[in-house]
């Protein structure tokens, strides 16, 4: 007997995935970003402490979504892209 | 070993529904009830049904991946579905696939939320969906069914499984299945779609991500005046997550409620407002923590109050049920919007 696959899909177009250039993350400028729940600040703020002993800390800048419970708009991935190097996401809630 | 994953077409030998069932739960297709077969034959015939609608589907999140039709009704197959179903279950999942429906948030978050259909139009008669008393219980096989088959296709097909990219804290039973009909003949305004463009004769779903029902009782209150009082004062409430999320919110009056407050001359704008400005949530009742959390949000409070919804049109107001004095309200998960669909001839 034959089923069909339930789970079964395509890949969509532009999924392909991208050779990442490696980050420094000792001296490169970051972004740490909120996802804007309940204390995703905290734990950034945590997280820039901790780097402060390891490097400088000048080009840390914080970033948030304006809403915790919709994406983050395409221009600011975009403009975070742009502007740093790599980045650390806060996933709180 | 070869990738199931990657097949269309599986051979599962000579398998049994028992057996069946024990394979599907391995490959976590299953939502914990029985599952029917989606052999080839029982998808085919579903797969006939919207032979005419061609319209593209947008990739399903979390895996952000194309669905294919034969995919589709092997989940509304498993579900229960009968094959005339089908148009039904596409058109809800359009509606989840709206942009401003946010369905990859809504799969993702710690809230309970889950898709909740709403059919109006000829479809309901048609298909045996039930409008009318316990519409939002069992006993249907449409809304069982087909409710069920959009929660499997999240499940299956979008890789929203349970624990993994759907965090939900405690989830809730509607996230088995969530779908009703509007009882169109027993309410006193125009039905629910036609309210939002649609044609009388169009049959159409509606989807909001959605606590489950959140029952509103009142006996007592003979007036639309009294009514208000008691349904506004329930809605309002400040575990809400609209309090900072802000969204939509379904008030769902049963008919003998309804005819009372269209009795006293409430129209759905005067209810709107009415509801909207009476659930608003008072600072006393929202604790100091909370109160330094949303305004971080950018959700400072007005005046005193929180507002739930972000205006009174965001209060959507249908008539479902039966005899009784009961209503329901229907929390939305915030970021998100009720989303409408016609099904497809």
């Amino acid at each position: 007997m034959r089923i069909y696959n339930p789970g079964f899909a395509l890949a969509a177009a532009g999924g392909e995935k991208i050779d990442l250039k490696p980050v420094d993350w000792k001296s490169d400028a970051i972004a740490l970003f909120s996802n804007s729940k309940p204390n995703a600040r905290e734990l950034l703020d945590g997280l820039k402490a901790k780097l402060s002993g390891l490097r400088t800390v000048t080009n840390i800048d914080y970033v948030a979504k304006n809403s915790a419970s919709q994406p983050a708009p395409s221009d600011l991935i975009e403009k975070v892209a742009a502007n740093y190097r790599g980045a650390l996401l806060a996933i709180a809630d | 070993m070869t990738n199931l994953a990657e097949q269309e077409l599986i051979d599962v030998g000579d398998m049994d529904v028992v057996a069946f069932n024990d394979f599907a739960a391995e490959q976590g297709w299953s939502d914990g009830l029985p599952l029917y077969l989606p052999t080839e034959q029982a998808v085919l015939r579903m797969v006939e049904t919207v032979r005419g609608d061609n319209r593209p589907f947008a990739p399903i999140s979390p895996r952000q991946v194309l669905p294919t039709l034969h995919g589709l009704a092997a989940n509304a197959v498993m579900a229960g579905c009968r094959p005339e179903y089908f148009p039904a279950v596409t058109a809800a999942l359009r509606a989840v696939l709206d942009p401003d429906y946010n369905l990859h948030g809504t799969l993702a978050t710690t809230h309970p939320c889950a898709p909740m259909l709403m059919v109006n139009g000829p479809a309901r008669k048609n298909l045996g969906i039930n409008c009318g008393s316990n519409c939002f219980g069992q006993g249907w096989r449409a809304n069982a069914a087909i409710g069920r088959a959009l929660a499997l296709i999240l499940l299956n097909v979008g890789g929203a499984k349970p624990g993994e990219m759907d965090r939900a804290t405690q989830g809730s039973p509607a996230k088995y299945s969530y779908c009703f009909g509007e009882n169109e003949e027993e309410s006193p305004w125009e039905p629910y779609h036609v309210r939002r463009g649609f044609a009388a004769s169009d049959s159409v779903v509606t989807a909001m991500s959605a606590e489950p029902p959140h029952n509103i009782n009142d006996h007592g209150s003979t007036s639309g005046e009294g009514l208000l009082t008691t349904i506004s004062n329930t809605v309002g409430q400040p575990g809400a997550n609209t309090i900072y999320g802000r969204g939509p919110l379904f008030v769902v009056l049963g008919p003998e409620h309804a005819q009372t407050l269209h009795r006293d001359g409430f129209t759905i704008e005067t209810m709107q407002e009415e509801i909207w400005r009476r659930s608003r949530v008072h600072v006393s009742k929202v604790s100091k923590e909370n109160q330094e959390s949303y305004a971080g949000f950018n959700r400072p409070r007005e005046g005193d109050w929180y507002p739930l919804t972000p205006s009174p049109a965001d209060i959507h107001i249908a008539v479902a049920g039966g005899a009784g004095k009961h209503s329901a309200f229907i929390a939305s998960f915030g970021g998100t919007k009720a989303s409408a669909v016609r099904i497809a001839p």
